[in-house]
Protein backbone atom coordinates (compact mmCIF):
# COMPACT_ATOMS: atom_id res chain seq x y z
CA UNK A 1 0.00 0.00 0.00
CA UNK A 2 1.21 3.41 -0.90
CA UNK A 3 1.55 6.05 1.78
CA UNK A 4 -0.20 8.45 -0.52
CA UNK A 5 -3.45 6.57 -0.36
CA UNK A 6 -3.82 7.25 3.34
CA UNK A 7 -5.23 10.59 2.36
CA UNK A 8 -8.94 10.30 1.90
CA UNK A 9 -10.20 11.64 -1.40
CA UNK A 10 -13.26 13.71 -2.00
CA UNK A 11 -14.63 10.93 -4.18
CA UNK A 12 -14.42 8.40 -1.37
CA UNK A 13 -16.39 10.80 0.77
CA UNK A 14 -19.00 11.16 -1.96
CA UNK A 15 -17.98 14.73 -2.59
CA UNK A 16 -17.40 16.31 -5.93
CA UNK A 17 -15.29 19.39 -6.21
CA UNK A 18 -16.58 22.13 -8.44
CA UNK A 19 -13.93 22.84 -11.06
CA UNK A 20 -14.85 26.49 -11.26
CA UNK A 21 -15.22 27.73 -7.68
CA UNK A 22 -13.56 24.79 -5.88
CA UNK A 23 -16.52 24.23 -3.59
CA UNK A 24 -17.23 20.69 -2.44
CA UNK A 25 -20.68 19.36 -3.18
CA UNK A 26 -22.30 16.16 -1.94
CA UNK A 27 -22.99 14.34 -5.18
CA UNK A 28 -26.49 12.92 -5.18
CA UNK A 29 -27.61 12.75 -8.78
CA UNK A 30 -26.49 13.24 -12.35
CA UNK A 31 -26.40 16.71 -13.91
CA UNK A 32 -26.04 18.25 -10.49
CA UNK A 33 -25.26 21.94 -10.19
CA UNK A 34 -22.77 23.48 -7.77
CA UNK A 35 -24.44 25.08 -4.77
CA UNK A 36 -22.10 28.07 -4.97
CA UNK A 37 -21.63 28.91 -8.64
CA UNK A 38 -24.28 26.81 -10.42
CA UNK A 39 -21.72 25.13 -12.66
CA UNK A 40 -22.19 21.45 -13.51
CA UNK A 41 -20.48 19.39 -10.86
CA UNK A 42 -19.63 15.68 -10.78
CA UNK A 43 -17.04 13.38 -9.23
CA UNK A 44 -14.88 13.43 -12.35
CA UNK A 45 -15.07 15.31 -15.62
CA UNK A 46 -17.73 13.76 -17.82
CA UNK A 47 -16.27 11.13 -20.20
CA UNK A 48 -12.88 12.73 -19.76
CA UNK A 49 -10.81 10.02 -21.44
CA UNK A 50 -13.10 9.66 -24.45
CA UNK A 51 -13.11 13.38 -25.13
CA UNK A 52 -9.37 13.69 -24.64
CA UNK A 53 -8.73 10.80 -27.01
CA UNK A 54 -11.10 12.19 -29.62
CA UNK A 55 -9.50 15.64 -29.61
CA UNK A 56 -6.03 14.11 -29.68
CA UNK A 57 -6.88 12.01 -32.73
CA UNK A 58 -8.29 15.10 -34.44
CA UNK A 59 -5.04 16.92 -33.68
CA UNK A 60 -2.94 14.08 -35.08
CA UNK A 61 -4.98 14.15 -38.29
CA UNK A 62 -4.49 17.92 -38.62
CA UNK A 63 -0.77 17.54 -37.93
CA UNK A 64 -0.09 16.07 -41.39
CA UNK A 65 -1.58 18.77 -43.64
CA UNK A 66 -0.12 21.35 -41.26
CA UNK A 67 3.36 20.09 -42.00
CA UNK A 68 2.94 19.11 -45.64
CA UNK A 69 1.25 22.23 -46.99
CA UNK A 70 3.22 25.48 -47.18
CA UNK A 71 2.52 27.86 -44.33
CA UNK A 72 4.02 30.89 -45.99
CA UNK A 73 4.49 32.06 -49.58
CA UNK A 74 7.35 34.47 -50.01
CA UNK A 75 7.39 36.43 -53.25
CA UNK A 76 10.56 38.21 -54.25
CA UNK A 77 10.67 40.14 -57.55
CA UNK A 78 7.71 38.20 -58.85
CA UNK A 79 9.00 34.70 -58.11
CA UNK A 80 6.92 32.96 -55.45
CA UNK A 81 8.59 30.57 -53.04
CA UNK A 82 6.49 28.41 -50.72
CA UNK A 83 7.85 27.17 -47.43
CA UNK A 84 6.54 24.62 -44.99
CA UNK A 85 7.29 24.63 -41.26
CA UNK A 86 10.31 22.37 -41.61
CA UNK A 87 11.71 24.02 -44.74
CA UNK A 88 11.39 27.39 -42.97
CA UNK A 89 13.53 26.05 -40.14
CA UNK A 90 16.02 24.68 -42.65
CA UNK A 91 16.35 28.16 -44.16
CA UNK A 92 17.11 29.59 -40.73
CA UNK A 93 19.85 27.03 -40.17
CA UNK A 94 21.34 27.75 -43.60
CA UNK A 95 21.35 31.46 -42.79
CA UNK A 96 23.09 30.71 -39.51
CA UNK A 97 20.22 32.02 -37.38
CA UNK A 98 20.43 29.19 -34.87
CA UNK A 99 18.55 30.75 -31.91
CA UNK A 100 15.43 31.49 -33.99
CA UNK A 101 15.70 28.14 -35.71
CA UNK A 102 15.69 26.50 -32.30
CA UNK A 103 12.77 28.56 -30.95
CA UNK A 104 10.64 27.91 -34.03
CA UNK A 105 11.60 24.24 -34.15
CA UNK A 106 10.67 23.73 -30.51
CA UNK A 107 7.49 25.82 -30.60
CA UNK A 108 6.06 24.56 -33.84
CA UNK A 109 7.35 21.02 -34.17
CA UNK A 110 8.57 19.50 -30.90
CA UNK A 111 5.85 21.03 -28.71
CA UNK A 112 2.83 19.91 -30.78
CA UNK A 113 4.31 16.43 -31.19
CA UNK A 114 5.24 16.22 -27.53
CA UNK A 115 1.79 17.39 -26.51
CA UNK A 116 0.03 14.72 -28.51
CA UNK A 117 2.45 12.07 -27.28
CA UNK A 118 2.00 13.26 -23.68
CA UNK A 119 -1.78 13.12 -23.96
CA UNK A 120 -1.65 9.60 -25.37
CA UNK A 121 0.69 8.51 -22.54
CA UNK A 122 -1.71 10.02 -19.99
CA UNK A 123 -4.71 8.26 -21.53
CA UNK A 124 -2.93 4.91 -21.71
CA UNK A 125 -1.61 5.06 -18.15
CA UNK A 126 -5.07 5.86 -16.79
CA UNK A 127 -6.68 3.14 -18.89
CA UNK A 128 -4.19 0.43 -17.93
CA UNK A 129 -3.88 1.49 -14.31
CA UNK A 130 -0.16 2.15 -14.55
CA UNK A 131 1.90 2.21 -11.36
CA UNK A 132 4.11 5.09 -12.49
CA UNK A 133 4.11 7.71 -9.74
CA UNK A 134 1.02 9.84 -10.37
CA UNK A 135 2.98 12.85 -9.18
CA UNK A 136 5.17 12.66 -12.26
CA UNK A 137 2.20 12.10 -14.51
CA UNK A 138 0.45 15.09 -12.99
CA UNK A 139 3.56 17.12 -13.79
CA UNK A 140 3.38 15.84 -17.37
CA UNK A 141 -0.23 16.97 -17.55
CA UNK A 142 0.63 20.44 -16.28
CA UNK A 143 3.42 20.65 -18.83
CA UNK A 144 1.02 19.74 -21.64
CA UNK A 145 -1.46 22.29 -20.35
CA UNK A 146 1.17 25.00 -20.01
CA UNK A 147 2.64 24.44 -23.45
CA UNK A 148 -0.78 24.65 -25.11
CA UNK A 149 -0.87 28.23 -26.35
CA UNK A 150 2.84 28.47 -27.22
CA UNK A 151 2.41 26.43 -30.37
CA UNK A 152 0.33 29.26 -31.81
CA UNK A 153 3.65 31.05 -32.28
CA UNK A 154 4.01 30.16 -35.94
CA UNK A 155 0.45 31.19 -36.70
CA UNK A 156 1.07 34.62 -35.25
CA UNK A 157 4.42 34.97 -37.00
CA UNK A 158 2.84 34.23 -40.37
CA UNK A 159 -0.09 36.58 -39.69
CA UNK A 160 2.25 39.40 -38.76
CA UNK A 161 4.72 38.82 -41.56
CA UNK A 162 1.93 38.72 -44.13
CA UNK A 163 0.68 42.08 -42.89
CA UNK A 164 4.04 43.82 -42.56
CA UNK A 165 5.90 42.52 -45.59
CA UNK A 166 3.70 43.93 -48.26
CA UNK A 167 5.96 45.93 -50.54
CA UNK A 168 4.18 45.06 -53.77
CA UNK A 169 6.39 43.61 -56.49
CA UNK A 170 9.68 43.81 -54.58
CA UNK A 171 8.87 41.52 -51.68
CA UNK A 172 5.64 40.29 -50.21
CA UNK A 173 4.63 37.47 -47.93
CA UNK A 174 1.33 35.66 -47.98
CA UNK A 175 -0.06 33.01 -45.69
CA UNK A 176 -0.25 29.46 -47.02
CA UNK A 177 -2.98 26.84 -46.54
CA UNK A 178 -0.90 24.86 -44.04
CA UNK A 179 -1.27 27.55 -41.41
CA UNK A 180 -5.03 26.98 -41.07
CA UNK A 181 -4.47 23.29 -40.37
CA UNK A 182 -1.72 24.19 -37.97
CA UNK A 183 -3.99 26.52 -36.01
CA UNK A 184 -6.67 23.83 -35.93
CA UNK A 185 -4.17 21.31 -34.61
CA UNK A 186 -3.12 23.62 -31.79
CA UNK A 187 -6.72 24.36 -30.86
CA UNK A 188 -7.57 20.63 -30.88
CA UNK A 189 -4.69 19.79 -28.54
CA UNK A 190 -5.78 22.59 -26.21
CA UNK A 191 -9.30 21.15 -26.11
CA UNK A 192 -7.82 17.72 -25.47
CA UNK A 193 -5.81 19.00 -22.51
CA UNK A 194 -8.88 20.79 -21.18
CA UNK A 195 -11.04 17.64 -21.33
CA UNK A 196 -8.52 15.59 -19.38
CA UNK A 197 -9.15 15.23 -15.66
CA UNK A 198 -5.84 14.99 -13.74
CA UNK A 199 -7.64 13.45 -10.77
CA UNK A 200 -8.02 10.26 -12.83
CA UNK A 201 -4.26 9.79 -12.51
CA UNK A 202 -4.65 9.36 -8.76
CA UNK A 203 -7.71 7.15 -8.77
CA UNK A 204 -5.70 3.94 -9.27
CA UNK A 205 -4.14 4.48 -5.86
CA UNK A 206 -7.52 4.62 -4.18
CA UNK A 207 -8.68 1.41 -5.80
CA UNK A 208 -5.80 -0.51 -4.24
CA UNK A 209 -7.22 -0.20 -0.75
CA UNK B 1 -20.99 6.33 -0.31
CA UNK B 2 -19.76 6.55 3.25
CA UNK B 3 -22.16 8.34 5.57
CA UNK B 4 -19.63 9.94 7.87
CA UNK B 5 -20.80 13.11 9.52
CA UNK B 6 -18.31 15.43 7.83
CA UNK B 7 -18.85 19.11 7.74
CA UNK B 8 -17.68 19.53 4.22
CA UNK B 9 -17.83 23.31 4.31
CA UNK B 10 -14.67 23.11 6.40
CA UNK B 11 -12.98 20.84 3.88
CA UNK B 12 -11.22 21.44 0.60
CA UNK B 13 -10.19 19.03 -2.10
CA UNK B 14 -7.05 19.26 -4.16
CA UNK B 15 -7.91 20.13 -7.76
CA UNK B 16 -5.14 17.86 -9.04
CA UNK B 17 -5.49 14.66 -7.06
CA UNK B 18 -8.82 15.01 -5.24
CA UNK B 19 -7.20 14.55 -1.81
CA UNK B 20 -9.34 15.93 1.01
CA UNK B 21 -8.00 18.16 3.72
CA UNK B 22 -9.39 20.62 6.23
CA UNK B 23 -9.54 24.19 5.04
CA UNK B 24 -6.58 26.06 6.54
CA UNK B 25 -6.92 29.60 7.78
CA UNK B 26 -4.49 31.56 5.70
CA UNK B 27 -3.16 35.04 6.18
CA UNK B 28 -2.75 37.33 3.19
CA UNK B 29 0.16 36.19 1.06
CA UNK B 30 0.16 32.60 2.33
CA UNK B 31 -0.66 29.48 0.37
CA UNK B 32 -1.45 25.88 1.21
CA UNK B 33 -0.17 22.83 -0.65
CA UNK B 34 -1.68 19.37 -0.87
CA UNK B 35 0.03 16.82 1.38
CA UNK B 36 -0.66 14.09 -1.13
CA UNK B 37 0.54 15.49 -4.45
CA UNK B 38 2.24 18.73 -3.46
CA UNK B 39 0.06 20.89 -5.70
CA UNK B 40 -1.34 24.23 -4.61
CA UNK B 41 -4.71 23.88 -2.92
CA UNK B 42 -5.47 27.34 -1.62
CA UNK B 43 -3.89 30.73 -1.79
CA UNK B 44 -4.71 34.09 -0.28
CA UNK B 45 -3.34 36.99 -2.19
CA UNK B 46 -2.45 40.39 -0.83
CA UNK B 47 -4.93 43.20 -1.34
CA UNK B 48 -6.60 41.40 -4.28
CA UNK B 49 -9.45 43.76 -5.09
CA UNK B 50 -7.65 47.09 -5.22
CA UNK B 51 -4.64 45.72 -7.06
CA UNK B 52 -6.82 44.01 -9.66
CA UNK B 53 -8.81 47.20 -10.17
CA UNK B 54 -5.67 49.19 -10.81
CA UNK B 55 -4.03 46.69 -13.14
CA UNK B 56 -7.18 45.93 -15.14
CA UNK B 57 -7.91 49.61 -15.67
CA UNK B 58 -4.36 50.25 -16.83
CA UNK B 59 -4.62 47.32 -19.22
CA UNK B 60 -7.84 48.57 -20.75
CA UNK B 61 -6.37 52.02 -21.30
CA UNK B 62 -3.36 50.48 -23.06
CA UNK B 63 -5.54 48.34 -25.25
CA UNK B 64 -6.43 51.08 -27.74
CA UNK B 65 -2.86 52.14 -28.58
CA UNK B 66 -1.75 48.51 -28.59
CA UNK B 67 -4.23 47.53 -31.29
CA UNK B 68 -4.35 50.66 -33.43
CA UNK B 69 -0.75 51.86 -33.47
CA UNK B 70 1.71 50.03 -35.75
CA UNK B 71 3.73 47.28 -34.10
CA UNK B 72 6.56 46.98 -36.59
CA UNK B 73 7.36 48.31 -40.03
CA UNK B 74 9.70 47.45 -42.88
CA UNK B 75 11.28 49.53 -45.59
CA UNK B 76 13.21 48.46 -48.66
CA UNK B 77 14.25 50.42 -51.74
CA UNK B 78 12.27 53.46 -50.73
CA UNK B 79 9.06 51.57 -50.01
CA UNK B 80 7.69 51.55 -46.50
CA UNK B 81 4.99 49.49 -44.88
CA UNK B 82 3.94 49.02 -41.29
CA UNK B 83 1.21 47.02 -39.61
CA UNK B 84 -0.79 47.13 -36.42
CA UNK B 85 -2.67 44.26 -34.85
CA UNK B 86 -5.85 45.39 -36.60
CA UNK B 87 -4.02 45.52 -39.95
CA UNK B 88 -2.91 41.93 -39.49
CA UNK B 89 -6.48 40.82 -39.00
CA UNK B 90 -7.74 42.94 -41.92
CA UNK B 91 -5.14 41.53 -44.31
CA UNK B 92 -5.89 37.96 -43.27
CA UNK B 93 -9.58 38.56 -43.96
CA UNK B 94 -8.76 40.17 -47.31
CA UNK B 95 -6.75 37.09 -48.28
CA UNK B 96 -9.56 34.73 -47.24
CA UNK B 97 -7.74 33.23 -44.27
CA UNK B 98 -10.81 33.43 -42.08
CA UNK B 99 -9.81 30.75 -39.61
CA UNK B 100 -6.50 32.45 -38.84
CA UNK B 101 -8.19 35.84 -38.70
CA UNK B 102 -10.74 34.52 -36.24
CA UNK B 103 -8.17 32.83 -34.02
CA UNK B 104 -6.01 35.95 -34.02
CA UNK B 105 -9.00 38.10 -33.10
CA UNK B 106 -10.14 35.76 -30.36
CA UNK B 107 -6.80 34.97 -28.76
CA UNK B 108 -5.05 38.31 -28.92
CA UNK B 109 -7.97 40.74 -28.85
CA UNK B 110 -11.35 39.44 -27.71
CA UNK B 111 -10.29 37.16 -24.86
CA UNK B 112 -7.81 39.62 -23.30
CA UNK B 113 -10.35 42.46 -23.53
CA UNK B 114 -13.17 40.45 -22.02
CA UNK B 115 -10.82 39.17 -19.34
CA UNK B 116 -9.69 42.65 -18.34
CA UNK B 117 -13.24 44.00 -18.41
CA UNK B 118 -14.47 41.07 -16.35
CA UNK B 119 -11.71 41.47 -13.77
CA UNK B 120 -12.45 45.19 -13.52
CA UNK B 121 -16.19 44.75 -13.25
CA UNK B 122 -16.09 41.98 -10.69
CA UNK B 123 -13.55 43.77 -8.49
CA UNK B 124 -15.54 46.96 -8.65
CA UNK B 125 -18.77 45.18 -7.72
CA UNK B 126 -17.15 43.48 -4.74
CA UNK B 127 -15.56 46.71 -3.62
CA UNK B 128 -18.93 48.45 -3.83
CA UNK B 129 -20.63 45.48 -2.15
CA UNK B 130 -23.04 45.12 -5.06
CA UNK B 131 -23.20 41.37 -5.36
CA UNK B 132 -25.99 39.95 -7.49
CA UNK B 133 -26.71 36.36 -8.57
CA UNK B 134 -25.86 37.35 -12.14
CA UNK B 135 -22.34 38.12 -11.00
CA UNK B 136 -21.90 34.47 -10.03
CA UNK B 137 -22.58 33.31 -13.58
CA UNK B 138 -20.42 36.08 -14.88
CA UNK B 139 -17.41 35.14 -12.79
CA UNK B 140 -17.88 31.48 -13.59
CA UNK B 141 -17.40 32.23 -17.28
CA UNK B 142 -14.25 34.15 -16.41
CA UNK B 143 -12.48 30.91 -15.49
CA UNK B 144 -12.69 29.71 -19.07
CA UNK B 145 -10.71 32.66 -20.37
CA UNK B 146 -7.39 32.14 -18.61
CA UNK B 147 -5.92 29.49 -20.89
CA UNK B 148 -7.05 31.20 -24.08
CA UNK B 149 -5.20 34.50 -23.73
CA UNK B 150 -2.24 34.45 -26.05
CA UNK B 151 -0.75 37.92 -25.78
CA UNK B 152 2.55 36.44 -24.61
CA UNK B 153 2.70 34.10 -27.58
CA UNK B 154 1.96 36.96 -29.93
CA UNK B 155 4.82 38.96 -28.44
CA UNK B 156 7.19 36.07 -29.06
CA UNK B 157 5.73 35.96 -32.57
CA UNK B 158 6.59 39.64 -33.04
CA UNK B 159 10.13 38.96 -31.88
CA UNK B 160 10.60 36.00 -34.20
CA UNK B 161 9.17 38.03 -37.11
CA UNK B 162 11.58 40.87 -36.36
CA UNK B 163 14.46 38.43 -36.36
CA UNK B 164 13.30 37.07 -39.69
CA UNK B 165 12.82 40.50 -41.20
CA UNK B 166 16.18 41.93 -40.17
CA UNK B 167 17.79 39.91 -42.96
CA UNK B 168 15.19 41.02 -45.46
CA UNK B 169 14.67 44.73 -45.06
CA UNK B 170 15.18 47.72 -42.82
CA UNK B 171 13.15 47.30 -39.68
CA UNK B 172 11.40 49.91 -37.58
CA UNK B 173 9.63 49.50 -34.28
CA UNK B 174 6.30 51.24 -33.76
CA UNK B 175 4.81 52.79 -30.67
CA UNK B 176 2.19 50.07 -30.74
CA UNK B 177 4.80 47.53 -29.68
CA UNK B 178 5.55 49.46 -26.50
CA UNK B 179 1.84 49.68 -25.69
CA UNK B 180 1.46 45.99 -26.51
CA UNK B 181 4.24 44.95 -24.14
CA UNK B 182 2.73 47.05 -21.35
CA UNK B 183 -0.69 45.53 -22.08
CA UNK B 184 0.83 42.08 -21.82
CA UNK B 185 2.34 42.99 -18.45
CA UNK B 186 -1.03 44.25 -17.18
CA UNK B 187 -2.84 41.18 -18.49
CA UNK B 188 -0.37 38.88 -16.76
CA UNK B 189 -0.54 40.88 -13.55
CA UNK B 190 -4.31 40.45 -13.46
CA UNK B 191 -3.88 36.70 -13.05
CA UNK B 192 -1.30 37.39 -10.34
CA UNK B 193 -3.41 39.82 -8.35
CA UNK B 194 -6.90 38.40 -8.83
CA UNK B 195 -7.74 36.03 -5.99
CA UNK B 196 -10.36 33.59 -7.26
CA UNK B 197 -10.90 31.93 -3.89
CA UNK B 198 -11.46 35.26 -2.21
CA UNK B 199 -13.93 36.38 -4.87
CA UNK B 200 -15.87 33.11 -4.66
CA UNK B 201 -16.05 33.46 -0.89
CA UNK B 202 -17.39 36.97 -1.27
CA UNK B 203 -19.88 35.93 -3.94
CA UNK B 204 -21.11 32.98 -1.92
CA UNK B 205 -21.52 35.10 1.19
CA UNK B 206 -23.14 37.89 -0.77
CA UNK B 207 -26.03 36.03 -2.34
CA UNK B 208 -28.07 33.26 -0.82
CA UNK B 209 -29.76 30.78 -3.09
Amino acid sequence: MNTNSQVKTARQAGLGQCLKCHKLNVITHKDQRCSCCQAKVSLRKYRSLEYTLAWTIAAIIAFFPANLYPIMIFTSLGTPEASTILSGIKTFIQLGMYPVALVVFIASFIVPLGKMLGLIILIITVKTGSKVDPKHRTQLYHLVEFLGPWSMLDVFVVALMAAVVNLGFITSIEAGPGISYFALMVIFTMFAAESFDPRLLWDNLDNDD
Amino acid sequence: MSAEPVNYDQMIACPQCDGLSTKPLLKEGQKAVCKRCGGKVLERKRDPIRRTLAVALAGLLLLIPATILPLIGVSAVGLFNQASLLDCIAILIANDYYLIAISLTIFTLAVPVIRLLAALYISWCIRMQRITPALVHFFRSYHQLDSWTMLHVFLLGIMVSMYKLVALAELSVGLGLVAFILLLICSTLVSVTLDKHYIWEQLEAGCEY
